[in-house]
């Protein structure tokens, strides 16, 4: 390492696409998946997907790698007459046979998909069928029909996660209630981990939060009565009283924030838009709102979990995170709160990557603003992008790397140029257990620094890189 | 009481229709005509060679029949000891049993609607 | 009743046509469950679509071609990274997939020309490749996309590359079955016979329907090796995309999934006169007896039988160790089809092994017969097999291990009944003779796994009662 002083200088950060038209080796999954995602979360559901079978079955053995688990979802199995003739029919016969063969069904998102779309078949006039036929045979039941148009060919699985839970929220939340006094929080897509962390921040701080969606039983256990828990927790209810909360707390941009802005707009429940909490500042940020908002204190439990996280950064930021450059590929707030993150710990995020076509709306994002104004090394943030893109700049000398941040689906990148990677985002499926860890708050800092760490010991190890450093750290 | 010979025919029919059911593919390819093509073939050369004759290959769907035949002929002799002593005339007609059996089950009377599709 | 109607099946009574229980003396002449038949919608299949019996089971195995999925980005996304088939030249194909990433104003005005150009990126950026297939997908299909045009027009822009397509959007046919047949059609119709390879033996052969799964192509060829017997293709194993255009030069077919590639070997014997010959890979017993058929049609006994001999004095002692403490254990196989067929009797035979149940999530009438012909009685045979029939078979035959995919493994876990992978194995590869010793492996360690046992106790109840109530 040289002794020259690194001069902090204001740098360039470039914001560009993808030059191809083509992609080779995608980010995300189209936007049914997405609203899969979402739909599962939610108790007593079970996702109606409408199109081929791949739509379904494809995305049920992704979530199943993610987190070794199997969640229900449906597929309206479109076959060559429904394609050419219409779909309805399938849809309505896909309803009724959940219905009749799950008897505590109360939910059904109907996902359309882009055969589906391109066929133009009416969810909203099936779907008021459905009702009138569910009510008729189904007297004491009611199963909420949920439509959710994701055709694939638009935005991806954060679009599609988005657009489902906007319309969870809008077909369920209605105002015959009296106010709650709860806070609506919408996290985006994260892990159980996640979860259980924020509704940790809640107890902590004695405040009533309903989160959408409580995936926290997605990780589930092995009982000894054999009972199967890998179900939502968000229930009818929850999404009901959405409207009468006090307030909603929108934890990411671009999933789930729509439902925020339609809770305000409709219900008129404020919506508060944070930065997703990754990192430290965020997370402060995020405790001070709920604090705002409901009054309530932060407790000295929660100032010194920060403490605790602070205390294990220190440790790695100017021995060994300084100056080393990283690459962040995902969501893309993750990737931007990744790279939030990664400059509190001196590390360089010199390249972020996100894919899908929502580019004009993430070039806007006030946290490039702000990163704009804070790196002082050059960064590139390349959007509608693939992961070739970071594949090709690696083989072609274009960028060195310390470190690689992103899913299980860019391992070959970090295998065959040999560089750490440290999985994060969705699907992590190449490690065990990632999804029962936080990354967001005070925890989720903490332990992905550690995995950051480690992820560069064991690389020193193997490469027998000065190793010998951590004889006596 | 005697088994009577219909009835002893018929029980070692069985064995052999047993084991062709049970480990030979050859009666279940494609189509009717693949499937009956097969079980002549394969029954043909086995009687040949279950008759001490060598059989015909001149063409590879010959040779092909032989191959399969050649294994059913040796489990035969290993599993079914009784078949040793069986004479000519029963052999063929055992056979020919056989050969009835397999096409009953794999073709004349069998479930299975693609059989006489014409294409592949 | 011999077709059966599951209490979970009362709503959809149709399904009583899809699933038998074989009882003594009946064959299939009487009973035969209907199958390749449309799903009903909403039940929790098992089934995946025709894009993935093309692009995923077949196309996408080939070791040097690119696989252009022109359509939308999650068809691409979904086949890659779900599947274990390695390859000798580093995994080139799993490590990348190629989508034409169609957005809305292509649906509208058309994909061609965004194909054309994905196309010509591809072979831009990896310029040693030099073989594409081309897939149709769902809304590509309904626009009517013309992707054979674009591949001429590729094809002539770049003299050095060749280019297959497959219409196989996901709504045709039933399953993934239509989309095996669509590839096999297409491309003994386009590629078979546009060229050919060097002949160096005087035995060869294709060998159809083997995807090399954790290896299994490459542990078989260490066969054929031996044997003196030149593979020119393997449909599609550690494949190329040129050997599978000189099919035709090949003197036998040898066919292990006939399910997914029977219709090749059907088309290469009605026009090149090849003999097609169907053999069990997977299985002890039955690895020999193909190798004994192979050898006896190519006159070279004697060398097959010394490498079975071989291979048994290596591998049937731990055969024979695992059968010694696998007897009787019950097994239900819940995979696409073939599979059953394959491994009920050889798991009985080899492993003293009992299959009680067994789903299919694509097989024909055909796979039927098949696994009925060697399946016991007592025992059921399921088409289309959906998530809450599994749980009351599950009740039914008490299995002591199932074989299936991962996701419905992890379902199974919370029952205390472990999974063995079906599909793409725990430690593979499975075929062959050493392979089948890993299946016995698997399984054993599998049945054996403490941790099903300790996930039976309930730590809240006395010590006493918890001894009477464990397994």
């Amino acid at each position: 390492m040289s002794c020259e002083a690194i001069v902090k200088e204001p740098a360039e950060v470039k914001v560009v696409a993808k030059d191809r038209a083509g992609i080779i080796n995608p980010m995300y999954d189209c936007q049914p998946a997405g609203a899969q995602y979402a739909g599962i979360g939610v108790k007593d559901c079970i996702p109606l997907v409408h199109g081929g079978q791949g739509c379904s079955m494809f995305v049920r053995l992704l979530f199943a790698q993610h987190f070794k688990e199997n969640f229900d979802i449906a597929s309206t199995s479109l076959h060559e007459e429904s394609a050419v003739f219409g779909g309805m029919g399938r849809l309505e016969q896909g309803v009724m046979v959940l219905a009749r063969r799950y008897p505590d069904l109360r939910v059904i998102p109907i996902i359309t998909t882009c055969s589906t779309e391109v066929i133009g078949d009416d969810i909203e006039g099936t779907i008021t069928r459905c009702n009138l036929a569910l009510k008729s045979e189904f007297p004491d039941r009611k199963i909420h029909l949920v439509p959710v148009h994701t055709p694939s060919f638009k935005g991806s699985q954060v679009s599609g996660y988005d657009e489902c839970v906007k319309s969870l929220v809008k077909t369920i939340a209605n105002k015959k209630g009296k106010a709650t006094g709860k806070l609506n929080v919408f996290p985006g897509w994260v892990n159980p981990g996640d979860v259980i962390l924020l509704k940790h921040y809640f107890k902590e701080m004695d405040v009533d939060a309903t989160i959408f969606m409580d995936t926290e039983d997605f990780d589930s256990p092995m009982m000894p009565d054999k009972s199967i828990h890998t179900h939502g927790r968000t229930t009818v209810e929850d999404l009901q009283d959405s409207a009468n909360a006090k307030a909603t707390l929108s934890l990411a941009r671009y999933e789930g924030a729509n439902a925020g802005k339609y809770l305000q707009e409709e219900w008129e429940v404020p919506n508060h838009l944070l930065n997703t909490p990754y990192g430290i500042h965020n997370t402060d940020a995020m405790l001070q709102k709920i604090s705002e908002i409901t009054g309530k204190e932060i407790p000295e439990s929660l100032v010194k979990e920060r403490g605790l996280a602070l205390d294990a950064l220190a440790d790695l930021a100017h021995m060994f995170f300084a100056n080393k450059k990283v690459a962040i590929f995902g969501h893309p707030d993750l990737v931007l709160g990744l790279a939030q993150f990664c400059l509190e710990v001196e590390l360089e995020p010199v390249l972020l990557l996100i894919g899908d076509d929502q580019g004009s709306k993430y070039k806007k994002d006030p946290r490039i603003t702000e990163l704009k104004n804070s790196v002082h090394f050059d960064m590139e943030i390349v959007h509608n992008t693939d992961l070739w893109d970071l594949e090709r700049r690696i083989k072609n000398k274009e960028i060195e790397l310390d470190l690689i941040m992103g899913h299980s689906k860019g391992r070959y990148i970090a295998i065959d140029a040999n560089i750490p990677m440290v999985r994060v985002g969705f699907p992590t499926f190449d490690r065990a257990g990632l999804y029962r860890k936080p990354t967001i708050g005070y925890r989720g800092a903490m332990e992905l620094g550690e995995a950051i760490a480690n992820a560069l010991f064991v690389h020193m190890e193997y490469t027998k890189n000065r190793e010998w450093i951590l004889n006596t750290w | 009481m005697m088994a009577s010979n219909n009835e002893v025919l018929s029980n070692k029919v069985d064995e052999l229709y047993g084991y062709v059911q049970e480990r030979c593919l050859w009666q279940f390819y494609s189509r009717s005509w693949d499937r009956s093509e097969n079980i002549d073939g394969v029954i043909s050369k086995a009687t040949d060679m279950l008759l001490g004759k060598t059989p015909e290959t001149a063409t590879p769907t010959e040779r092909l029949h032989m191959a399969d035949a050649k294994i059913m002929v040796d489990d035969f002799r290993s599993r079914f000891p009784w078949i040793k002593d069986a004479g000519e005339e029963e052999v063929r007609e055992l056979m020919r049993e056989l050969r009835e059996r397999l096409t009953d089950i794999a073709i004349t009377s069998s479930k299975n609607h693609e059989l006489t599709h014409s294409l592949y | 009743m011999p077709m059966v109607l599951l209490k979970c099946d009362k709503d959809i009574p149709d399904r009583q046509k899809h699933i038998y229980l074989k009882a003594p003396d009946e064959d299939t002449r009487s009973y035969l469950p209907i199958s390749n038949a449309a799903t009903i919608p909403g039940t929790l299949s098992e089934r995946g679509c025709a894009f993935c019996g093309a692009k995923l089971v077949i196309g996408g195995v080939l070791k040097d071609t690119i696989q252009m999925i022109h359509g939308p980005i999650g068809c691409a996304y979904d086949t890659w990274h779900t599947k274990r088939y390695p390859t000798d030249n580093g995994h080139f194909n799993m490590k990348y997939v190629w989508s034409t990433d169609m957005k809305e104003s292509h649906i509208v005005f058309g994909g061609e020309k965004r194909l054309e150009k994905s196309m010509h990126e591809a072979f831009e950026q990896m310029p040693d490749i030099k073989r594409m297939i081309v897939y149709t997908t769902c809304p590509t299909a309904l626009i009517g996309d013309d992707v054979k045009a674009v591949a001429k027009r590729v094809m002539a822009e770049r003299p050095d590359v060749d280019v297959f397509t497959v219409e196989c959007p996901g709504f045709s046919g039933v399953s993934q079955s239509k989309g095996h047949h669509v590839l096999n059609i297409g491309w003994i119709n386009e590629k078979v016979a546009t060229m050919e390879k060097e002949i160096t033996s005087e035995y060869t052969m294709n060998f159809i329907g083997d995807f090399n799964i954790q290896g299994d192509t490459q542990l078989l060829q260490t066969y054929w090796d031996r044997l003196g017997i030149q593979v020119v293709s393997h449909f599609t194993g550690n494949g190329t995309y040129d050997d599978l255009r000189c099919m035709h030069q090949a003197k036998l077919n040898v066919v292990n999934c006939a399910r997914s590639s029977g219709y090749i070997a059907n088309e290469l014997k009605k026009r090149y006169g090849i003999p097609r010959l169907d053999i069990d890979s997977w299985g002890f017993g039955y690895m020999a007896e193909g190798i004994r058929k192979i050898c006896t049609f190519f006159g070279i006994e004697e060398k097959g039988e010394a490498l079975i001999a071989d291979e048994y004095a290596k591998w049937k002692p731990q055969l024979d160790w695992y059968k010694e403490r696998l007897k009787g254990t019950k097994m239900a196989i819940w995979t696409g089809g073939p599979r059953l067929w394959h491994w009920t009797k050889s798991v009985e035979d080899d492993l003293g092994v009992q299959v009680v149940a067994m789903s299919s999530k694509f097989g024909h009438e055909e796979d039927f017969e098949k696994v009925i012909a060697r399946g016991k009685e007592g025992t059921y045979y399921i088409d289309d097999g959906n998530e809450l029939e599994f749980f009351e078979i599950i009740d039914l035959v008490k299995p002591d291990v199932i074989f299936t995919g991962p996701r419905v493994g992890e379902l199974i876990k919370k029952l205390h009944i472990p999974y063995v992978n079906g599909h793409g194995y725990h430690n593979g590869p499975y075929m062959g003779f050493e392979g089948f010793v890993n299946l016995a492996r698997d399984m054993y360690n599998a049945v054996h796994n403490p941790l099903t046992t300790l996930a039976g106790i309930d730590i809240r109840t006395p010590a006493q009662v918890q001894l009477k109530e464990a397994a």
